[in-house]
């Protein structure tokens, strides 16, 4: 008992020396070849240069940091072959690429490639090397700061095993040449939506044992293929995506079709925001491929209050055009949907009355020579027969994305363009034709008064005489009993 | 006009063969344009719904309703012209005009309902309640023809009239309907089918003859200038 007590104190101790020593750099540990050495590698922005191509590397190391790698207790020459303190050949190396290559070998002359097949990430290399690429060791372990990397027991989760290799630049080396940075900024996978996932939950058949080697015919074909791994939880997400018009050209081999990563990325996948600063990101999303129409809303009166005034209330792309399943918008069935898009604000009181505008506009379109014959369309399609013929609905005299609003232009530029959108589908219509349509208003005293008045009599008129007829009958009924 | 003699009771004739074709004229055109029309009108109940989905879909019914208006309009032009030609050459009187007569007879009726007066109104060929009837069809009917014209034709009529024109034609049209339908379906039908007189339906249109009885109750001035002989 008390050897085993003695034991443990003596191990506290020595716990406590390292960790005391840890902060401080102290060069009595260091060998004393790699002290002289440091007498000027230590110092502040030496660097080596290279004549050939004009490039450099930090000659600099820190001793703080080369002392608690696991290389602390080697000489400099373990590694950097040819130099002593006394000997110091200069210009040794033409090029950065020679330097780099060089450094490779001084490692390789301990580590055996049986050694490093042992980790599932250098197989690969080893591969590469074989097909004539040649990675560097100190692209991702350092130079002079390396640390252990023992099978991952080391490490407390895969994030950690991952990020050990996956922190620094690398590359993956697409069939077509292109480059895939496979560095991972932490910082950013820790803010978003998915920081508490493990890395293997979506990139699939990784792990701290396995790291098969995946090689993809371009960066697009990768970016494609990693967005199946969201359907694994976002199941809903995914098969509406599927009856998407994305999906359809994707599908018809476009490949520049977006997929999950092109909206929502990869490691900074941010949680659904419906703050304005998270809706006009979306249309920044959106913007990427349909910039010409983002132009057109970012001048439209919806647009405007969006970017402008930081409008919560304006509709952005996805309230028309949905997120996942988005439609066809050229389509006659996604026509017809229009004016119940459009009402899902407008004929909202709660929404519309404070700008000064109409909650009644759908109502009155719907009761209207056109929005009748749209809804029987709408309910034909379903049981009839599907009508080519396309109605006017709130976009065809609106606008889509570049609608503004009915007081920013002059009341006879709005008529002299209603006309034109008139002449469209009735193209003998002349400039009287327009007033044929109520404008949205209800018949009142003061607009449409004609129609107003022709209500009203028929209103008051209609009752009086259907009950003087039926007065008529009962009387003549009444009569006929009482004389017999 | 000749009596015959059938089931034991006097029968007049009342209706020529042209009026009878022309009544059964008025009811199909009608039915068809109030099934068509009127649930264009209400197009929001299920019903409208429903019958205008059965006839083949809102182009369908839009178009019946125009041909069953022409025909419509041809039957109520013929009878205008049949009517005046027939004045004009004496074949009969003008006996739908409405006269002080009629008034008379309305207060007169309506003195008899609440026992004032011991006999109801003696009326001529025609009673006021059916030339209230003619008349507001008739009348109806063509305000019905110009409106449903400037419906079918609004980009014409906007050539020469104001836009305005058009949704104040859809207003009279459609609440003009609405009174003729009351009048025909609601107060004729009646009149015709649950009248104590003649429950179970009032043949004399579609037979073209009357009895005696009704006609000295209903029409006495007419019966007593049949049974005069014709004034030569």
């Amino acid at each position: 008992m008390i050897r085993r007590n003695g034991l443990a104190l003596c191990f506290a101790l020595v716990l406590l020396a390292v960790a005391s020593g840890a902060g401080l750099a102290r060069e009595s540990d260091l060998s004393s070849q790699a002290r002289k050495c440091l007498q000027c590698h230590a110092k502040e922005g030496i660097r080596a240069n290279f004549p050939e191509d004009g490039q450099s590397v930090p000659a600099r190391v820190v001793p703080a940091e080369f002392r608690v790698s696991v290389h602390g207790m080697l000489d400099c020459t373990a590694c950097h072959v040819g130099y002593l303190p006394e000997i110091h050949p200069k210009k040794r190396f033409r090029s950065r690429e020679q330097f780099r290559a060089a450094t490779t070998s001084a490692c390789r002359g301990c580590h055996s490639n049986g050694q490093i097949r042992g980790n599932p990430i250098h197989a690969n290399f080893l591969k590469r090397e074989s097909e004539g690429e040649s990675p560097v060791c100190t692209d991702c372990h350092q130079a002079h700061s390396m640390n252990a990397v023992s099978g991952g027991k080391i490490f407390s989760n895969e994030k950690q095993y991952c990020m050990s290799c996956h922190r620094y630049q690398m590359d993956m080396i697409c069939r077509n040449k292109e480059r895939i940075p496979l560095k991972v900024d932490l910082s950013e996978l820790e803010h978003f939506a998915h920081n508490k996932l493990r890395c293997s939950d979506c990139h699939f058949g990784f792990s701290q044992e396995e790291h098969p080697k995946r090689t993809f015919r371009s960066r697009r074909d990768y970016t494609i293929a990693s967005s199946e791994s969201c359907r694994r939880c976002h199941f809903d997400k995914y098969t509406k995506t599927l009856d998407s018009v994305h999906y359809a050209i994707l599908s018809q081999g476009n490949l520049d079709a977006p997929v999950c990563n092109d909206c929502h990325g990869a490691h900074g996948i941010a949680h659904v925001s419906h703050t304005v600063k998270g809706r006009v990101l979306t249309t920044q999303k959106c913007r990427k491929c349909h910039a010409q129409v983002y132009e057109m809303y970012s001048k439209s009166v919806h647009g405007k209050a969006l970017i402008g005034e930081q409008n919560q209330d304006v509709p952005i792309c996805i309230d028309c055009h949905t997120a996942h399943d988005i439609q066809n918008p050229l389509t006659l069935e996604y026509h017809e949907r229009i004016p119940q898009m459009c009402g899902n604000c407008h004929a909202n009181p709660a929404v519309v009355t404070k700008y000064g505008l109409s909650p009644d506009v759908l109502k009155t379109y719907l009761a209207d020579f056109h929005g009748v014959t749209l809804g029987f369309y709408k309910k034909q399609r379903e049981k009839l027969y599907k009508p080519a013929r396309p109605i006017a609905v709130c976009t065809d005299c609106h606008g889509t994305h570049s609608i503004t609003g009915a007081g920013s232009s002059s009341p006879s530029t709005v008529k002299a363009n209603l006309v034109k959108r008139c002449q469209k589908c009735h193209p003998a219509a002349n400039e009287n034709f327009p007033n044929a349509w109520m404008f949205h208003y209800k018949p009142s005293p003061s607009k449409h008064p004609l129609i107003f008045i022709v209500n009203a009599v028929y209103t008051i008129f209609l009752p009086i005489m259907v009950i003087g007829l039926i007065l008529q009958v009962l009387l003549h009924v009444w009569r006929y009993a009482v004389n017999r | 006009m000749k009596g015959t003699r059938t089931e034991g009771r006097w029968m007049i004739r009342r209706f020529s063969r042209f009026r009878i074709l022309e009544h059964w004229g008025i009811v199909l055109s009608t039915l068809v344009l109030f099934a068509t029309g009127l649930s264009q009108r209400f197009w929001h109940l299920d019903f409208s719904q429903w019958l205008i989905l059965k006839m083949g879909g809102i182009d369908n019914v839009r178009w019946i309703h125009r041909y069953a208006g022409v025909l419509f309009s041809l039957g109520l032009i013929l009878n205008v012209v049949v009517a005046v030609a027939g004045v004009v050459r004496g074949k009969w009187g003008p006996s739908m005009f409405i006269t002080k007569k009629d008034f008379t007879d309305a207060v007169e009726n309506i003195k008899y309902y609440f026992g004032l007066d011991d006999h109801p109104a003696k009326c001529d060929r025609y009673d006021y309640m059916e030339k209230f009837e003619y008349w507001t069809i008739l009348m109806g009917g063509f305000l019905m023809i110009v409106t449903g014209a400037v419906l079918w034709f609004p980009i014409l009529v906007t050539k020469i009239l104001p836009g305005e024109i058009i949704p104040a034609a859809k207003a009279l049209h459609s609440n003009e309907a609405l009174l003729i339908f009351l009048i025909n379906a609601l107060w004729h039908i009646i009149n015709a089918v649950f009248s104590p007189e003649v429950f179970p339906l009032d043949t004399s249109i579609f037979t073209g003859y009357i009895s005696r009885e009704r006609m000295a109750r209903e029409h006495p001035i007419e019966l007593a200038r049949i049974e005069e002989g014709p004034p030569e």
